[in-house]
């Protein structure tokens, strides 16, 4: 048995590198972790993980300055280091930011790099908050449909929806810590099954069989439990994790990899019975994979992670931007505000008026997660 | 009942969050004719709680004087709304055993019970302001006037309405601070009743919902009396405060959009439908989806109806414990009626009918002048009417309100 890494992590980016670097201490000895940015400063921050450093022709050391071109190019003047570092890994986990140059101009080819090292490919990918400007959704978005191309598994965790997430009267940290905590426990608890040993342990090239092609819908969602029943907590919070409901989310896959990590106290029938759960919930009649790994440190608390995707589905035909009606459609009228002062609106310096342990002075759609969406 | 001589002239002024609005009328042959009107807008108040005292000040004294100035007199007695999340609803109980051999009620009996009803003491800080009738209950069957009817127990229920006593205090030193007395308090939500309904229709059970600017007031009729009341502290301005974080406009930009495109419903035909907010295509003109407002608006316009529903459902579970009550076409034949200046939002009474499964209207108060009769002077107009009843259902307490002052005061 080789323990050897067979999971390489990869931090893409300012922001995949901060991610990637916050949540590196938590992970198993199996997943080597890497980070990759053109950025310098960036790099030096994150001590005692492996850093590359590319185009340093390009940006001496710099940033990018959200410059699409310059983080696509640094990747292509390294490719044959790149490939070295994915060789002989099954499992490349990708994590970047969108947005910016690095991540949203890097994505794609370093993905597609590592599709040609002969790796299962799963990407995941944030994208900016709709405030943070028009300019930065729309190089994610066009880097997303790329990037997802390149990719046999593609997570997009949307900071607008996990700005829903935390509670309303959370800081704008808050809110962004919980996104790094979101993705770190989805990491951990899908690279703790590959570690030898696990319960029922799962090679990570089996994950294959459920990401058969780049470019397929991906589902992903990810539940903590505590206490007694804690791993159908776990399930149900999985199930409605908004992160599984947001557009353009799939419901029903036809593949299923399920994932349960639990303490010591974990039975078989708690395991057995949250994969039922989410079977019930998301489908997987074609093939689902269990995996369930045992860690004393987690006590009594259980995470449950689910990974699917469906058969590709033919994209509709690209919109046109034509005349009026492109313009309306590309309106960033659409806000999702998330400080608590933005949030409350004229009521921001009110007392607080609660009902069934809600502050009422929030918009209701906020409340709701109702999405404000433009109709196509 | 011994009713207070009428003043012939009446001066009523309502407290709400986004205006104050005062009417004085002179009362001939039981009827009002209105001498003077006077609005303006509220400052200090937000979600009906008071947070600037010297701009409400300001305010209300602004209407006064124009009041003084229109209808030429000065005002000396005032009728004042109470209305809002200080003033509390509960249900008071006395009781009377009756002691004569042959079991008729006596008037004595009966004052008695009402009585002992309104012994009973206001939770801590707060005010009992008033006592509004219910239906007396004799030997578990309910009776109109109980006085010489047969029965061996007796029980009397009155709806007590308290105020936290600052909000009280507060409200009597500013009248005084401009020598106006405060004759007495009017439930807001009673008193819109009074003007958008009439007998029959709460003698067979009607809810009134006065939704205003701040607060959301409402008030369930049955039998004639009010079974019970109660406030929300959302209101219009929180369709207005939910439009500008949406679309990220002004509040003024906001209120003008919502009065001009926002309903109560979210329709599939309002998706795509663009407007502009100025329409003129001046410089800065934005345009927006329809249906990105109709869905904001109408979502915080259910919710709100939905949390009156829930809170009256609460309501009746409590005074009607043990039996099974719904809320439907039987229980409120007359249904639903929506007042305040948020009523006037499109589609409210269609919402109200959807959420409530009763029939809804808005309500339109009933009086001479024309240019009253719009949902948002439901309030000023009913309070009117309620003054010049002055009779059941506000039952007048033995100790009138300025000697609970003066005890209060010490003057």
């Amino acid at each position: 048995m080789s323990t050897t890494p067979s999971i390489l992590l990869v931090g893409l980016g300012g922001a995949g590198c901060g991610m990637v670097s916050r949540i590196a201490p938590h992970l198993p000895s199996v997943v080597r972790v890497a980070l990759i940015d053109t950025d310098a400063s960036i790099l030096n921050t994150t001590e005692g993980q492996e850093a590359f450093q590319i185009g340093r022709a390009l940006t001496r050391g710099m940033g990018t300055a959200g410059e699409l071109a310059v983080g696509q190019a640094a990747v292509e003047a390294e490719e044959p280091a790149l490939r070295r570092l994915f060789n002989g890994y099954s499992l490349v986990v990708l994590v970047t930011g969108l947005g910016g140059g690095m991540g949203s101009g890097g994505a794609a080819p370093l993905a597609s790099i590592a599709l040609d090292a002969g790796a299962t490919v799963l990407s995941f990918a944030t994208i900016p908050f709709s405030h943070e400007g028009e300019r930065r959704k729309r190089q994610a978005t066009e880097a997303l449909e790329k990037l997802a191309t390149k990719s046999h598994g593609l997570v997009v965790v949307e900071n607008d929806l996990l700005a829903l997430q935390v509670e309303a009267d959370a800081s704008l940290s808050a809110a962004f810590s919980a996104a790094d905590e979101w993705i770190a426990g989805s990491l951990r608890a899908l690279a703790s099954v590959f570690t030898p040993g696990a319960l029922v342990p799962v090679d990570p090239a089996a994950l294959k069989t459920i990401l058969e092609k780049p470019g397929s819908p991906t589902l992903f969602s990810y539940g903590v439990g505590e206490g007694s029943g804690a791993a159908l907590i776990a399930a149900k919070a999985a199930c409605d994790s908004s992160l599984a409901h947001g557009p353009g989310a799939i419901t029903k896959v036809g593949s299923l990899f399920v994932q349960v990590t639990g303490g010591l106290n974990m039975s078989a029938t708690d395991a057995f019975e949250a994969v039922s759960i989410i079977r019930k919930k998301f489908g997987g009649e074609k093939t689902t994979l269990l995996g369930a790994c045992v860690n004393p440190e987690m006590g009594d608390r259980v995470e449950v992670a689910v990974l699917g995707a469906s058969l590709p589905v033919p994209k509709p035909a690209a919109k046109t931007k034509k005349g009026a009606k492109g313009a309306e459609a590309n309106q960033p009228m659409f806000v999702f505000a998330t400080e608590e002062s933005i949030r409350r609106g004229v009521f921001g310096n009110t007392p607080l008026t609660f009902r069934d342990g809600e502050d009422v002075d929030v918009p209701t759609y906020i409340r709701r997660s109702v999405r404000l969406t433009p109709a196509s | 009942m011994n009713k207070k001589p009428l003043p012939s002239f009446i001066t009523v002024i309502d407290i709400g969050t986004h205006k104050t609005t005062a009417l004085t009328a002179q009362v001939i042959d039981g009827r009002a004719r209105m001498l003077g009107f006077s609005e303006r807008r509220t400052d200090g108040v937000v979600k009906g709680t008071v947070i600037d005292v010297e701009k409400l000040h300001a305010s209300v004294h602004e209407v006064v004087n124009d009041l003084e100035r229109v209808s030429q007199r000065a005002v000396e007695q005032v009728y004042i709304s109470i209305a809002g999340p200080s003033v509390e609803g509960e249900r008071v109980k006395g009781i009377c055993i009756v002691p004569a051999h042959d079991g008729r009620i006596t008037k004595l009996d009966y004052q008695q019970a009402i009585d002992s009803a309104k012994r009973l003491e206001p939770p801590a800080g707060r005010i009992t302001l008033l006592h509004m009738r219910q239906p007396s209950i004799l030997d578990n069957k309910p009776v109109g006037n109980p006085v010489g009817q047969q029965g061996r127990r007796l029980e009397v229920s009155f709806w007590r309405i308290t105020m936290e006593e600052g909000n009280v205090r507060f409200r009597v030193s500013m009248a005084n601070g401009m020598s106006i007395t405060v004759r007495d308090f009017i439930l807001a939500s009673h008193a819109a009743a009074c003007a958008v309904t009439n007998d029959s229709e709460k003698q067979g059970g009607v809810c009134v919902i006065d939704i205003g600017a701040g607060t959301t007031d409402w008030v369930l009729y049955f039998k004639g009396h009010i079974l019970c009341s109660g406030s929300i502290a959302v209101g219009g301005e929180h369709i207005t405060n939910d439009l500008s974080i949406a679309l990220r406009i002004s509040r003024e930009t906001a209120e003008d959009l919502k009065h001009r495109f926002a309903s109560a419903m979210h329709r599939d035909q309002d998706v795509n439908q663009t407007i502009w907010k100025d329409g003129d295509k001046s410089v800065g003109d934005q345009q927006f989806n329809r249906g990105t407002i109709t869905q904001v608006s109408s979502l915080r316009y259910q919710e709100i109806l939905s949390f009156v529903r829930k809170d009256i459902i609460v309501q009746l579970e409590q005074i009607f414990s043990g039996h099974e009550v719904k809320l439907d076409q039987n229980f409120l034949p007359s249904g639903v009626i929506l007042t305040g200046g948020s009523a006037n939002l499109a589609d409210a009474a269609e919402a109200a009918q959807n959420i409530f499964g009763v029939t809804a209207r808005v309500g339109i108060p009933k009086f001479d002048n024309s240019s009253l009769q719009k949902s948002e002077y439901a309030g000023v107009v009913g309070m009117m009417i309620a003054a010049l009843e002055d009779a059941p259902p506000l039952v007048r307490r033995q100790k009138g309100f300025m000697d609970i002052l003066r005890d209060l005061f010490r003057f």
